[in-house]
């Protein structure tokens, strides 16, 4: 959390830069946003870790949390991926370049990044919880971190191809010789190359070696629910699964009491869990 | 320090007060005794056999405020509170220890909430024991108790005529200058009432093992029973004193976003955009309320997380009573957890 010298509350004052639908279908909207001061943008990038969340700020609708898409050495600014869903949502798909927005962040713990060095790691994603993904994918693809880690494999199933969110990105993923990637959709596509079907039976058809690995699943809850118990056969022990939670949120600083999972906050001890630390955690989800 | 205040003095004393700070202290409002700023024609409550309905936590967290303002062109800033030195009198030993417990979670580094801060530093909190039972309360049961010291810079014990005033702190010992001194005899006499008042409250229900049956329960029909007859009105919760939960919502035409005291026992509460609740029910909802106190404090911080205000059991319209329900628990399966 970076403080600017403001309130917990107060977000900064930030510009979006670029403004673009991400799927054919229209409810999902990519918003780059640049910082109006050069302090939060350096306060920003000096706290920010992959798999981290924002709160955007539309004034007179409320916040939303979205969890950054773009890597730090992507440039000034900050990408986020929001879905239609609601008013604050909606609100963000009305924005276009130019326009001002609020934003309080980052937030939360993010991937653990120093633990998985050396690892192999195989990143696993659905629909539209692939942001956070996509920025931990980057990050560690580039240069200056891509030594620190083993294989890279991915998979990331969507309902339809017009879903699939980063298309440019991911095309040129499949070209790279140091990674490997799985695309699905769940429904056969005339020329689709790729697989079809669900994450779970994808995950089990590639069948990643959990030797010297960590997985990390973000999707919906159903995805995740059914992903789990496959890297459970496949070998991957709790401590070596990690997942992404959602609840509803409000402060995103631990204190308005929403989203706690027993004595933890979402916000502020997570959004990341090992399957290990949840399995001692309740079942309120 | 321990000093005598006569009871006629003191009327005087809190007027004096006023010259420095602003001083709230219970006082009737309709049916009921409230934290009130006082004013040259205040009555004081100081002889209710309970607390006030609201709890003082509403001195530090107000049940509204806002927390930004929107500026022109799209901006934001923080809201501002004039925030004068102030004195808190006659809060009860539960809800000054509440203040504490909820210290714990506005107050953490970098995480601190700047206006539960403020409001913290420029308050002194002057106690005011229980020197007998009160209804519905069973702070003994839960670890504390009708003189408990936390979070008080001094705390007065009634004895008839006259307080028995010990002061903890500076700010204390400052509100009470120059009062005679107790003799020996008079503080052993205060402490003679305080330990009888401790002995005279009821223990309520057994905490030994209650967490580990509580936490090990989770998905037992236990909580269906308890809470059958729940409305989900949120009284519960909106009258604990140790209950912070907010919600944030923003007032266009005041271009504000606003806080405003939430329940855990509201439906909406964890409603996410998609329609999925992960407490669809007033069953999950009850085993949030009672977990969050008897589990998860606990492994926060080490403290149970309800002080035995009894403000719960006094005011739920359908007379569910959190002393019968922990009671009930004692009859769930459990393993002795080993900490490690
Ligand atoms: C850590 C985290 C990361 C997320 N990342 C993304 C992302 O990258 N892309 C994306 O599209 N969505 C993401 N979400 C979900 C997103 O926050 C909600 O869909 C969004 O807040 C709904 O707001 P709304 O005002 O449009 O909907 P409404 O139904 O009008 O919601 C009202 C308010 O409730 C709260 N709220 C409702 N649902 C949620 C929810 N599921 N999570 C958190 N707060 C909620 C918000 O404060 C919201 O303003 C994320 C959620 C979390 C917790
Ligand atoms: S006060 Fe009683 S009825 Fe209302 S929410 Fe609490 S337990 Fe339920
Ligand atoms: S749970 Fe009930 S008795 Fe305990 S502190 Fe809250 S209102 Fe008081
Ligand atoms: S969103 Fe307020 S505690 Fe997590």
């Amino acid at each position: 959390m970076q403080s600017n010298g403001r309130s917990l509350y107060t977000p900064i004052p930030m510009h979006v830069l670029r403004a673009y639908y991400e799927s054919t279908d229209r409810s999902l909207k990519t918003l780059e946003l640049s910082f109006d001061h050069a302090e939060n943008s350096h306060a920003f990038f000096e706290a920010f870790n992959p798999g981290q969340f924002c709160l955007l700020s539309v004034a007179g609708k409320g916040e939303s949390a979205l969890g950054v898409a773009s890597a730090a050495w992507e440039g000034d600014f900050v990408r986020f991926t929001a879905q239609n869903v609601g008013s604050v949502t909606s609100a963000l798909h009305k924005l276009k370049a130019g326009d001002a927005i609020g934003m309080r962040g980052p937030m939360g713990n993010g991937f653990p990044l120093e633990d998985w060095k050396g690892k192999n790691l195989v990143i696993i994603g659905g629909g539209c919880a692939f942001s956070t993904l996509y920025a931990l994918t980057k990050h560690v693809h580039h240069e200056d971190h891509r030594d620190d880690y083993g294989k890279l494999i991915l998979v990331y199933g969507t309902r339809t191809s017009g879903l699939c969110m980063y298309k440019h990105d991911i095309a040129a993923w499949h070209e790279n010789e140091d990674m490997e990637i799985h695309q699905a959709i769940d429904v056969p596509e005339e020329n689709w190359q790729h697989h079809v079907g669900y994450v779970p039976d994808v995950v089990r058809q590639v069948a990643p070696s959990p030797d010297n690995a960590v997985a990390v699943v973000c999707g919906p809850p159903i995805m995740t629910k059914f992903t789990l118990p496959a890297l459970d056969e496949l070998g991957f022990a709790p401590e070596a699964i990690f997942t992404s939670l959602e609840k509803r949120m409000k402060c995103g600083v631990g204190k308005c009491g929403r989203c706690n999972l027993g004595p933890q906050y979402i916000c502020k001890d997570g959004p990341v869990f090992s399957l290990a630390e949840l399995n001692a955690l309740p079942a309120d989800l | 320090m321990n000093l005598i205040l006569e009871k006629q003095a003191l009327q005087d004393l809190l007027q004096s007060w006023r010259q420095n700070y602003d001083v709230y202290l219970p006082q009737k409002l309709e049916r009921f005794s409230h934290f009130m700023p006082l004013t040259e024609t205040s009555v004081l409550v100081t002889d209710e056999p309970h607390n006030t309905r609201i709890p003082p936590k509403s001195l530090f967290l107000p049940m509204t405020e806002a927390l930004v303002k929107f500026t022109r062109y799209g901006g934001y800033e923080d809201a501002r509170h004039e925030i004068q030195p102030r004195i808190v009198f006659g809060i009860r030993p539960c809800d000054a220890q509440a203040v504490q417990l909820l210290d714990t979670s506005f107050i953490q580094d970098e995480y601190t909430d700047p206006l539960w801060l403020e409001r913290r530093e420029k308050t002194i909190t002057i106690g005011l024991g229980c020197h007998e039972p009160c209804l519905n309360g069973f702070c003994t049961t839960v670890g504390y108790g009708p003189f408990n010291k936390a979070d008080l810079d001094a705390i007065l014990t009634d004895m008839g005529d006259v307080y028995l005033v010990e002061t903890f702190s500076q700010a204390g010992d400052a509100c009470f200058q120059g009062l005679p001194v107790a003799a020996e005899e008079t503080y052993q006499e205060a402490l003679a009432v305080q330990h009888s008042a401790h002995d005279q409250m009821p223990v309520a229900f057994e905490t030994e093992n209650l967490k580990e049956k509580l936490e090990q329960n989770f998905k037992n029909n236990y909580w269906d029973e308890v809470s059958q007859s729940c409305l989900g009105c949120g009284v519960c919760t909106f009258l604990c004193p140790t209950c912070f939960c907010f919600d944030i919502v923003d007032e266009t035409q005041r271009r504000e976003r606003v806080r405003n005291w939430d329940s855990c026992m509201f439906r909406t509460y964890s409603l996410e955009a998609s329609g999925h609740n992960p407490r669809p029910s007033r069953v999950e909802r009850t085993r949030q309320r009672i977990s969050h106190k008897f589990v998860y404090w606990l492994d926060q911080v080490n403290q149970i997380g309800c002080t035995g205000c009894g403000r719960c059991v006094r005011y739920c319209p359908v007379g569910l009573d959190i002393r019968s329900m922990l009671r009930q628990a004692h009859s769930l399966p459990f393993e002795v957890s080993h900490a490690i």
